[in-house]
């Protein structure tokens, strides 16, 4: 076997373990007779790589209908919960984009904008609420996981995520320190001029990092936690049920921000561009569009969930 | 649908060609990948290839036969000639429809 041959180019490293050792030798020796010698393409290997991925996605519940219907429910429970803690880092930004703008906007220009602001927040409440109830109903099976000697095929996870949070709180905590030395036109972005700005600038993009890399950590040790646990299958359509409020929660708020933008650049562009109050403005924020833009991806991926929920749960009913 | 229901949808989906292939007899990847590109025209690469032999051999479609190879060969089981039969069926009358109303509309435009 020579150096191009696909066991030695990793390209069965995209394919899930369980499935490498059922049909890792078959794979290896269909992909040498389809290239005869050559090495891989570019295309070759993505197609590799993406069946790989899609055959992750079938052994975790997140593709096709082949696995038990059950356990495509908490997968597709699992993957809401995930385009939650994204949807979490839109909204971080948003509440960041959107701080005091009802002390800098005039009161004739906010009303529509000011509704959207509390729809959002109001919504976050709830959804976040739903989410911390999914995991207490989840606990009962955790501590039994924990007790049956569960910990060490997690404690990898935990580990890195609590690990992650100490740096999150500390960077935070002096970000809050900074800001209290600024204006809120200052905090906003506006008089870049100013060197504190800039480090305020600088220090805020590396906390909402670290917070980001923080939350993706605590939903990838949930995600690890949950797929090992074994809950009661009341408690699974329980969780199904929040995912789904969850996932509605998500759309709406999602809405809502669109229409405070619409607002505020109609009516006080300027504030989006962190200038004069009352100059001309374009309506157009990079930073707004980016927000939007994870939001709506988080609902997509959060629709993907729902519809999978929906799937399992009438072929469970089925059953 | 009894098709719908074993995972076998289009004429050209993988499913669908690996099992009229291995109607014909047992055989390894790259021989149904060769077979079905001469049958149907179409090219399964490797990863698609096995996706669908995995899907399959989890319904009972397919099994794979014993072999000191490393190219292990399947072939269909009752199960997959079984569904192979429903899907055939169904394109037949999709066919016979579809031939039945063109027929006039041909002669229309021609």
């Amino acid at each position: 076997m020579n150096a191009a041959t696909p066991d030695r180019s990793g390209l069965l490293k995209w394919y899930p373990s369980r499935w490498r050792e059922r049909y890792g030798e078959e794979m290896a020796a269909v992909m040498e007779d389809f290239l005869d010698g050559r090495p891989p393409s570019r295309r070759f290997r993505a197609s590799i790589a993406w069946a790989g991925l899609r055959e992750r996605g079938h052994e975790t519940g997140l593709f096709g209908d082949s696995g038990p219907a059950g356990a495509r429910l908490r997968a597709a429970c699992l993957l809401v919960l995930c385009a939650w803690s994204a949807f979490v880092v839109a909204g971080a930004s948003f509440a960041k984009i959107a701080e005091n703008f009802d002390l800098a906007v005039p009161a004739h220009a906010r009303a529509l904008a000011a509704d959207s602001w509390y729809t959002v927040s109001l919504g976050a409440v709830v959804a976040g609420t739903f989410v911390l109830v999914g995991a207490a109903m989840a606990m009962p099976a955790f501590v039994r996981f924990l007790r049956s000697g569960g910990w060490p095929s997690v404690r990898g996870h935990v580990v890195r995520a609590a690990s992650s949070s100490i740096v999150a709180v500390a960077a935070a905590s002096g970000l809050v320190a900074l800001a209290h030395t600024l204006t809120p036109a200052e905090r906003n972005g506006a008089l870049l001029y100013h060197p504190v700005v800039w480090y305020y600038l600088v220090a805020f993009i590396a906390t909402a990092l670290v917070v980001g890399v923080s939350l993706a950590l605590w939903t990838a040790a949930a995600v690890a936690t949950a797929s090992r646990i074994v809950l009661p299958e009341g408690v699974v359509s329980a969780e199904a049920v929040l995912a789904l409020a969850v996932a509605g929660g998500m759309v709406l708020m999602t809405a809502a921000t669109a229409l405070w933008w619409g607002a505020i650049g109609s009516s006080a562009a300027w504030y989006l561009q962190g200038v004069r109050p009352g100059s001309p403005a374009s309506a157009v924020s990079t930073n707004l569009a980016a927000t939007m833009a994870l939001m709506v991806l988080a609902c997509a991926v959060a629709s993907y969930g729902v519809v999978r929920i929906l799937r399992s749960w009438s072929e469970l009913r089925l059953a | 649908m009894a098709t719908a229901r074993n995972g076998l949808r289009r004429p050209n989906d993988p499913p669908v060609l690996i099992l009229t292939s291995l109607a014909s007899g047992p055989k390894h990847g790259h021989a149904l990948a060769k077979d079905i590109e001469e049958f149907a025209g179409v090219a399964l690469g490797p990863g698609t290839l096995y996706g669908a032999i995995t899907r399959l051999e989890e319904r009972g479609l397919i099994e794979p036969l014993g072999s000191d190879d490393r190219r292990r060969p399947y072939r269909i089981t009752a199960a997959g000639a079984g569904a192979l039969a429903d899907v055939l069926a169904d394109m037949q009358r999709l066919a016979a429809v579809g031939t039945s109303r063109l027929g006039p509309l041909a002669g229309r435009l021609a």
